[in-house]
């Protein structure tokens, strides 16, 4: 009877993941679809329809969730033929796997609370419910990215997550700088697509398949070096590595909710996710593997150094994801797939968290964003600041909360790997700075006494902004802990390893601590410091990066195109084969034929009769 | 009178002015920044009185070199000021008024004061239009 109910059970659960998983598609597209009506949408349509959604979404998943959990249940189900030959198809095809199955809950219930949030933060915008449109709409690309088996839909869904960003980023239109962040995100990852299409192509041509199961055993022995590097490029410009990372601080110009859900949680590590993805072909291929490992080190301590002295709330934010981003390469970099996963999840709740955190301090001092002109507000909103604290504590990897797990983890696996030291000191050092950059935080924002001007109460009264916080404030703790003990390790970790190396990840960040605790002190103190101002310029102007990338790759375009004109069209087309090479080439000719014609009349009729002469007396002897 | 060119007070005034701003984006608490925004006030005030003109000319051209080498990257500008992160944040939402003209007349009568008064005001922004530049 056991055995009946066993067997049962394992056969219906692939039919019960694939349709609760079809279900959450259908729960999330429904508000998309009848906001298609003429009809007008209600005014609270946003949080009746949209928030509800998600959030019914969110419980339709877990049911998947839990049955991979207990059976280790995955499907592929593969649906609608669009078209194809013989040899190859483009189908829809989804993919439920330990990847997917775990990341659609944690995408699903951090957007419930961000969407909750956002109808709080945005009530004053007349165009509500396009935002929350925007944001649903995104949230449907990103499950579509994320549940992909073959890179044709994969690209559907991030071409449609790139899009909405550039909506979202620039809502408020008005604004030039906003318009400017806009399409800065588009055009960066506009090159990384290059990479993503070229491995497509190199796919389509080699594999003759764009499907994941075909591409992952026909390449079993190739050498797979272009394809991954094209890979790698999309992961730069999606995941904003150093390169093509100027977009992600940028994109803070878009309001709160939109950065704390496209731009820490879930769009900016779809490009580690499709690596992720990849990683039994990564495996193989020890140039792929340096790149990244590399690629993501320089990313780490970059967008960590870069940090340290920004003084807007939401760029220490931004520039903290690009630098867990970096992390979570370095992690693919040591062939651990698993483990920048778990980054991913566990990254989304804090990180998200830090964010709503941001937003609600930001919008209690009416739009203030610099942190000079805040301070003291443990007293004010002290749940708003415990949660600030609570999320930098878990970012910086304080032993048992959810970026402990990961991120100790991944420091475990780079000091036990026999791979690039240079990588690993840099990744110790960004493991420091984020103890640096997020004690600076907490300590301009909560610390000390207010330097803002007493205009509007700030209060915590309203549940709409406390329970989201609340949620993910949970999330930040347990997160870790639920998902390293109900999921098994794909690898096995190196367990045993010298006190120094275990310990490496706390004692670096302790020091960051207390390093940044004095520098902090000394900012009260009377004496005049004289900062390194170099030092600080570097970092405070991004590594004059963006000032120079931006105006280089414009100025190169400009005097290519002077040049065309200049030199290929006006001298080479025009003077020199064209109309004017006419000339330059027949006067000589002309010149000549004239030198000769003289129009001496008298000496060429000697000279003739005088040749004449000659010939008749050479003739007749 | 404003005229094209800036008076010697008006430079040294906005050189003041600057600096007393890229001075509080340095020192972010603010007994630190008013200790020596009063350093900085006596060094402006111990050469107030300078009568002759080049020499006072060639310590506001000092005072502006010191300025631009000391000066914060970042300088803290206020949110709705040009540069800040609320600039024109909200020029998507505003509407032209010549729409007011356009309402249904049931709107109109939501607000009798207003456009009762509105023809003339639009009666006398014509005839501004004929004398006036702007």
């Amino acid at each position: 009877m056991l055995n009946k109910a066993i067997e049962m059970n394992t056969l219906t659960s692939p039919l019960h993941l694939t349709s609760c998983m079809i279900l959450v598609f259908f729960i999330l597209s429904y508000p998309i679809l009848t906001s298609l009506s003429p009809k007008p949408l209600k005014t609270d349509w946003a949080i009746s329809h949209v928030k509800k959604a998600v959030k019914l979404a969110f419980f339709t998943s877990l049911l998947p969730l839990f049955l991979f959990l207990n059976q280790g249940t995955e499907t592929i189900m593969t649906d609608w033929k669009w078209m194809g030959t013989d040899t190859f198809n483009l189908c829809i095809s989804l993919k439920f796997d330990f990847f997917s199955t775990i990341f659609t809950p944690i995408a699903l219930f951090v957007t419930w609370s961000i969407l909750e949030f956002a109808s709080w933060y945005m009530h004053t915008d007349p165009n509500m419910n396009r935002f929350f449109k925007y944001l649903l709409i995104f949230l449907i690309a990103m499950i579509i990215l994320v549940t992909a088996n073959n890179m044709f839909q994969l690209f559907i869904g991030w071409e449609g997550v790139g899009i909405m960003s550039f909506l979202l980023i620039g809502w408020w239109y008005g604004r030039t700088d906003a318009n400017t962040a806009a399409l800065q995100a588009v055009l960066y990852n506009r090159v990384g697509d290059i990479g993503l299409i070229f491995t497509m192509a190199w796919f389509a041509t080699n594999l003759n398949s764009w499907d994941l199961q075909q591409v992952f055993t026909a390449s079993k022995d190739m050498d797979l070096t272009f394809p991954l590097l094209g890979l790698i490029i999309a992961a730069t410009g999606k995941s904003a590595q150093f390169g093509l990372h100027p977009w992600l601080p940028s994109a803070m110009e878009g309001p709160t909710p939109v950065s704390a859900l496209l731009h820490s949680s879930t769009m900016v590590v779809a490009g580690i996710f499709l690596l992720v993805r990849m990683s039994p072909l990564l495996e193989n291929n020890p140039t792929a593997l340096t790149t990244c490992l590399c690629l993501g080190a320089l990313t780490t301590l970059f967008t960590a150094t870069c940090a340290l002295t920004q003084n807007d709330i939401k760029k220490i934010v931004a520039f903290s994801t690009s630098s867990q981003l970096g992390l979570m390469m370095v992690t693919i970099g040591l062939n651990q797939p698993q483990l920048a996963f778990l980054h991913i999840c566990t990254h989304a709740f804090f990180k998200a968290m830090l964010f709503l955190c941001s937003g609600s301090i930001i919008h209690s001092l009416n739009d203030e964003q610099d942190i000079r002109k805040m301070g003291g507000m443990n007293h004010l909103v002290p749940f708003t600041s415990s949660c600030l604290t609570l999320g930098s504590l878990a970012l910086t990897g304080t032993p048992f909360l959810a970026g402990f797990f990961s991120k100790d983890a991944i420091i475990e696996a780079l000091n036990t790997s026999y791979l690039n030291a240079w990588a690993l000191v840099l990744t110790l050092l960004a493991t420091s700075f984020t103890a640096v950059y997020s004690l600076r935080i907490v300590f301009f924002v909560s610390m000390g006494n207010p330097r803002f001007t007493p205009l509007s109460p700030i209060n915590e009264n309203n549940p709409t902004v406390i329970n989201p916080i609340k949620r993910l404030a949970w999330g930040s703790i347990i997160a870790g802990l639920l998902i390293t003990s109900n999921v098994l390790p794909m690898k096995t970790p190196v367990m045993s390893m010298p006190p120094l190396l275990k310990l490496a990840a706390l004692t670096v960040t302790l020091l960051g601590v207390l390093t940044a605790i004095e520098l902090a002190s000394l900012t009260n103190k009377q004496f005049k410091t004289t900062p390194n101002l170099t030092a600080h310029h570097f970092s405070n102007m991004l590594g004059f990066f963006p000032a120079i990338i931006h105006r280089l790759t414009p100025k190169l375009n400009l005097v290519l195109g002077q040049t065309i004109a200049a030199q290929t069209v006006d001298q080479t087309w025009l003077e020199k084969t064209g109309p004017k090479a006419i000339v330059s080439l027949n006067e000589p000719l002309i010149k000549t034929t004239n030198n000769i014609q003289q129009g001496m009349i008298k000496t060429y009729l000697s000279l003739f009769f005088f040749t004449l002469a000659m010939a008749l007396l050479l003739l007749l002897t | 009178m404003a005229s094209a060119y800036l008076t010697h007070q008006q430079k040294v005034l906005r050189l003041y002015k600057k600096s007393l701003r890229h001075l509080e984006s340095w020192c972010i608490f603010r007994d630190k920044y008013r200790f020596y925004a009063c350093l900085l006030r006596a060094r402006f005030d111990e050469n107030k009185g300078e009568k002759d003109m080049v020499k006072a000319t060639m310590m506001l051209k000092s005072g502006e070199e010191e300025f631009w080498a000391n000066q914060h990257p970042q300088p803290y500008i206020f949110p709705d000021s040009p540069g800040g992160t609320s600039y024109e944040r909200y020029e998507c939402y505003k509407v032209p008024e010549w729409v007011l003209d356009h309402w249904h007349p049931s709107e109109k009568a939501m607000y009798p004061d207003y456009f009762s008064k509105r023809e003339q005001w639009k009666k006398l922004r014509m005839q501004k239009r004929s004398t006036s530049l702007l």
